[in-house]
């Protein structure tokens, strides 16, 4: 895996790449390109993210131990799709980004996405979901500490990510049906995916109270054996 | 006519993205409803699987569509009702009903592309282009098969040993929970060790990789690729220079019939109903080659038979 040395750099790339560059290229995707280009958001998002975990790390030896580390929860959240109705793939992003740090937790998101579109449908959808389901996971990096410590913030936060990611697709319904942004439409896109809103917030919630403490355990041990 | 299938994959994805593109820029009636009849002749014959199911999805997406816009839009002349002092008009009714047929043709469009650009095909467009992101692709595509495999075996193992049990939900649920905990030990330690052996085999390395299937670039992939582009462009120079334009607001003007349209809207027929056409060329000449080995069987039994007697 190839390093970043320079640790400004890093620091600027971490901070940048998710808050603005990300948002940036799945907006002009969406306006400027009309939804037309999706493909090519998706893999400029994708190499972004990419870029975003190597700025992760600080040693050229574990890096792609760790990769491969993302790649298996990334797995696991694509397969956790496939569970009828209330999917998994949120609360496993929650917990990458908890324990493997949010870069990592904003790849699997990302990729989850990306590589789950394989077998649902790609679209003009994939870069939204790609930059929600990421910042899902990058945020729950940021504040890992208060998630890991407080089981009450975590299942808050679980069901605030749910809520996230129905506010980040709603634009994309709202760009999709109109041409253009409108307040009225996003507002009525809201109130009518709120059913999904609260089914994902009560299926990010469930799964961190089943998934949490076991899989937390299990990459711990693994970081610790290995040395990542 | 050579089987879509077995040209280029960066040849099929050009024409893929141009034609998707087609689709969703040209607000055209004609064109809208060219590329709605060859979309769902294209699915029919290559993703016929569920295509049935899918149909009751796409309904519920057109209607949707289709309503969306006459209740968000009160643009337009023709007033057809009036609901709570919003005009319902026959411009936005109409423009609402092509752009539920153009949304259709693009998920069918993109049914059939994800059914002949398959992931080892994708790969080898982007393997080369950017071989980081190729390979970790392809290392999560692979990791999902097998994950399944392996969920098999564990499941299997858990049963013999008389630890599964499914005789209510809960029981079903724990299970299930118990073989999802032996997959995420068992993926995160095979993950490191595939990591360490491919790092071994000098995974990193700045050389050219190679990717799983090969494709060479033929002549009937140049030429395919010059006619996709040729009328591509003449399509969109046509969409840009306003020669194919169609007025919905405020009232309906579509667009003067004029030679280039015409020429336009054949060649926007003729590559929207290119896979339709390869794919039944392509039954043909497999008919053609299956009765001519049946009849030589059938020459080569009455020869032995004459020569047996």
């Amino acid at each position: 895996m190839p390093v970043i040395n320079n640790p400004t750099v890093r620091k600027i790339l971490r901070i940048i790449i998710p808050f603005l560059v990300v948002p940036a290229a799945v907006l002009v995707g969406a306006y400027v390109f009309e939804d037309k280009m999706y493909a090519y958001v998706s893999l400029v998002i994708t190499i972004l993210a990419i870029v975003l975990f190597i700025s992760g790390f600080e040693k050229r030896r574990t890096g792609s131990r760790r990769m491969v580390i993302v790649v298996v929860m990334t797995v696991i959240a694509v397969i956790g799709r496939f569970v009828p109705i209330i999917k998994p793939v949120a609360a496993i992003t929650v917990i990458s980004g908890v324990f493997l740090g949010g870069e990592s937790g904003f790849l699997v998101g990302s990729m989850t996405s990306v590589v789950s579109n394989f077998f649902w449908g790609q679209g003009p959808w994939t870069p939204f979901q790609m930059f929600s389901w990421g910042m899902i996971g990058l945020v729950a990096g940021l504040i890992g500490k208060y998630l890991k410590t407080s089981k009450p913030v975590l299942y808050i936060y679980g069901a605030f990510s749910g809520l996230l990611f129905s506010l980040i697709m709603d634009v994309w319904t709202v760009l999709w049906y109109n041409d253009g942004f409108s307040w009225d439409g996003y507002l009525a896109a809201i109130a009518s995916a709120a059913p999904m809103t609260i089914l994902y917030a009560f299926s990010n919630v469930i799964f961190l109270i089943i998934l949490f403490d076991p899989i937390g355990k299990k990459l711990e041990r693994i970081r610790t054996v290995y040395g990542l | 006519m050579k089987p879509l299938e077995k040209y280029n994959p960066a040849v099929l994805f050009i024409y893929f993205l141009l034609l998707a593109s087609l689709v969703m820029f040209a607000a055209n009636p004609v064109m809208t409803m060219i590329a709605f009849v060859a979309m769902n002749s294209a699915a029919v014959v290559y993703a016929g699987n569920g295509l049935g199911r899918a149909y009751i999805f796409y309904a519920v997406i057109f209607v949707l569509t289709s309503l969306a816009n006459p209740v968000f839009s009160h643009n337009g002349v023709t007033v057809l009702l009036v609901v709570n002092d919003n005009p319902i008009t026959l411009e936005a009714v109409l423009y609402g009903v092509m752009t539920g047929f153009t949304i259709l043709s693009v998920l069918l469009l993109f049914r059939v592309f994800s059914t002949l650009m398959t992931s080892d095909r994708l790969l080898y467009i982007f393997g080369r282009a950017f071989p980081k992101l190729g390979l970790l692709l392809s290392m999560t595509l692979r990791f999902v098969p097998l994950f399944g495999r392996q969920r098999r075996k564990i499941e299997n193992t858990q049963k013999t040993l008389g630890l599964y049990k499914n005789e209510n939900a809960i029981d079903t649920i724990k299970g299930k929970l118990s073989i999802l905990s032996a997959m995420t030990t068992w993926g995160l330690e095979n993950g490191i060790v595939t990591a360490d052996s491919m790092s071994a085999r000098g995974y990193g390395i700045k050389r050219s990789r190679t990717s799983f299937s090969m494709y060479r670039f033929e002549r009937s992939d140049a030429f395919m690729l010059c006619a996709v582009l040729l009328s591509c462009g003449f399509i969109f120079l046509g969409i840009a220079i306003d020669k194919l334009k169609t007025d919905f607001y405020p009232r309906i003007e579509l667009s003067e019939v004029s030679a280039y349209a015409l020429i336009s809207y054949v060649l926007y027929a003729l590559i929207a109903f290119f896979p339709f056409v390869a794919k039944l060329a392509e039954r043909e000449a497999q008919k053609k080659l299956f009765k001519e080995s049946c009849d030589n069987s059938v020459n080569r039994e009455r020869i032995e038979k004459r020569d047996s007697v």
